[in-house]
């Protein structure tokens, strides 16, 4: 019996990215291209249903198993963690996590606890947990280069992908925290139960992504 | 003062058709439980946050809902029944003759993280045996794992099993620290294959690197026993794994089983055969269970103990249970309430109940608020029979 998998893909650029790798692979993704009023977009020539979601809710969706396999930035599963298969790195959506501080100012250099401004906490604390370094850290919604500015930290930790809008506020980048890119994930009970269409979906495209490298 | 109406976070009622469910999956378990032979034990539900430290189980810190007793202890909402069992086990029952087959059917609690949809509250029934060891005991216990869920009414389900052997003999052989060891392990427990590669990139020489690389992978029918074998040499474990399947396949077993030989979690705890219980329908497993051998002697008796938990809740949602709809309602009249209640009973459970009222009018309206169908009039006239 052959089920048909769903997927979860991040809506946004990654979701752009994806449907282009899965074109590559020979999967007719019209239906996700001019998705229309519907919510859940069937693949005419492949036993797949998409649905378009917020990276974080990517992660829900298949740790709970309504989504078989799903598409997310590493960024989010380092900081939402969870637990899932993480079986691919698709290659796209590159960037790095970083530590960004004033322009010229010494970091280390002070006894003092240092502030750390970011959206993303956890990110944050293992980073300097992993320094064996105590740091207060303050979540900030939007624009983490504010925070320094308005003295508010001392440094933040951010998704870095050129440096210019940090060098056009007088931050710059000091230490790599993580590398990010877009990885394809997996439920754990799906892996096992639908082992066979899963293993085609991958092989497709581990095919098309060595095709590529 | 004001009431308060929600439960916590984490909780919930459970009503009706949900009670079925668990009821339905508790009673199939216990029932198979009691004719194989197991005894029941109750522990509290309350314990010494030390116990479960000393357990060697890691469930994290935050993961355990604590209290704090008069003295000033830290005590613990239960958060797994097989530490409490081994602590009787090795204590009060140390004098009775090994093995024992006890079985449990409690709640654990888990302090779950917040807004993702889990439950702290965890129903919870499985099986332990104490102070046996070798492949018939560990064949005991996939058997009553498979006749578990099969009992449970769950059509599509499979019991995988792995090996903590396996991986501490590849692992063994690598010239690794054990930081660069432990990520490695939950690289292959996340099936992390990009992240597994670059790890394993330094070592590209040493012969087990190639069976390590694989890992993830190696999780399917028996065939991947074999090519487990072609890349990592003879392995005990491998043999244990490969006789259990026999002897399954050759009681019937053979059709539930799977491997997967990436199943690498909580290795400080699991000494041997580790297994899983996936159904269709449930995004995490179901079953959970496996050999610590090292668990009794944290408590002072060295004793073997294999055993494993089956997750009631997620079992009963796969399942469709219907709840008993209301059919009849009876109105009796002085005298005949034993002819009444000999109906009732008489009856499938639910589909028929007494009229409190004392006009069939009442009767009437009631069994129409209800959607009964019928009202059963029973009085000095005999009985008739009213379509509502």
């Amino acid at each position: 019996m052959s089920e048909r998998l769903r997927i979860a893909l991040t809506k946004g650029r990654l979701q752009d990215k994806a449907v282009e790798l899965f074109e590559a692979a020979g999967l007719d993704c019209a239906p996700v291209r001019n998705p229309g009023r519907r919510l859940i977009h069937a693949l005419p020539n492949y036993p797949l249903d998409a649905v378009l979601a917020k990276a974080p809710d990517v992660i829900t969706y298949v740790e709970h198993g309504v989504c078989d396999l799903g598409i997310v930035g590493k960024d989010t599963i380092l900081e939402k963690g969870g637990a899932f298969y993480e079986v691919l790195d698709l290659g796209f959506g590159r960037c790095r996590f970083a530590l960004a501080v004033k322009k010229g100012g010494d970091f280390y250099g002070t006894y003092k606890t240092r502030r750390i401004a970011s959206k993303y906490p956890n990110v944050t604390r293992a980073f300097f947990e992993g320094k064996g370094m105590d740091v207060d850290i303050i979540k900030i919604e939007g624009s983490v280069e504010l925070a320094p500015i308005l003295d508010l930290a001392d440094g933040i930790v951010d998704i870095v992908e050129t440096g210019a809008t940090l060098k056009e506020n007088g931050l710059e980048p000091i230490e790599d925290v993580a590398q990010v890119s877009a990885r394809l994930i997996v439920n754990t009970a799906s892996m096992k139960l639908y082992k066979n269409e899963i293993t085609d979906f991958l092989t497709r495209i581990e095919r098309e992504l060595e095709g590529r490298a | 003062m004001n009431i308060r109406i929600n439960t916590p976070e984490g909780t919930r009622d459970r009503l009706f058709s949900e009670c079925l469910e668990r009821r339905q999956v508790q009673d199939a378990l216990v029932e198979l439980f009691r004719r194989r032979g197991c005894t029941e034990v109750i522990t509290p539900e309350v314990e010494y946050y030390d116990l479960f430290v000393q357990s060697g189980n890691p469930i994290p810190q935050e993961a355990m809902l604590k209290i704090i007793d008069r003295s000033g202890r830290i005590m613990v909402m239960r958060p797994d029944c097989t530490a409490p069992i081994a602590r009787v086990a090795a204590t009060k029952l140390k004098h009775l003759p090994l093995p024992q087959r006890l079985y449990y059917q409690q709640t654990v609690f888990r302090s779950e993280r917040a807004h993702q949809g889990g439950s702290s509250e965890i129903a919870q029934c499985g099986v332990e045996m104490i102070g046996a060891v070798g492949d018939k005991a560990d064949l005991e216990m996939v058997a009553m794992a498979v006749d578990a869920l099969r009992g449970c009414g769950l059509k599509q389900f499979h019991i995988e099993l792995g090996h903590a052997g396996f991986y501490r003999a590849l692992a063994g052989r690598m010239n690794m620290g054990p930081e660069e060891l432990e990520r490695l392990r939950a690289a292959i427990e996340g099936k992390n294959y990009a992240l597994l590669n670059d790890l394993l990139e330094p070592y590209r020489g040493e012969e087990a690197c190639a069976a390590l690389r694989r890992l993830p992978y190696l999780f399917g029918g028996v065939e991947v026993l074999d090519e487990a074998q072609a890349l990592a040499g003879p392995c005990g474990s491998l043999d244990h794994l490969r006789r259990l399947y026999g002897e399954l396949s050759a009681a019937g077993y053979g059709d539930c089983v799977r491997f997967d030989l990436g199943l690498v979690h909580q290795l400080d705890y699991y000494t041997g055969l580790v297994f899983r219980g996936y159904a269709a329908g449930a995004g995490a497993p179901v079953l959970s269970g496996g050999r610590y051998d090292g668990l009794m002697e944290q408590f002072g008796r060295r004793a073997e103990a294999i055993g494993f938990a089956v997750d009631v809740d997620a079992v009963g949602a796969c399942l469709s249970v219907e709840t008993p709809r209301l059919e009849t309602v009876i109105h009796y009249g002085p005298g005949l309430l034993a002819q009444a209640l000999a109906v009732v009973d008489g009856r499938p459970a639910g589909s028929c109940e007494l009229s409190p009222c004392r006009t069939v009018d009442s009767t009437l309206n009631l069994a129409r608020e209800k959607g009964a169908a019928r009202v059963l009039v029973l009085d000095s006239e005999g009985e008739r029979w009213l379509t509502v």
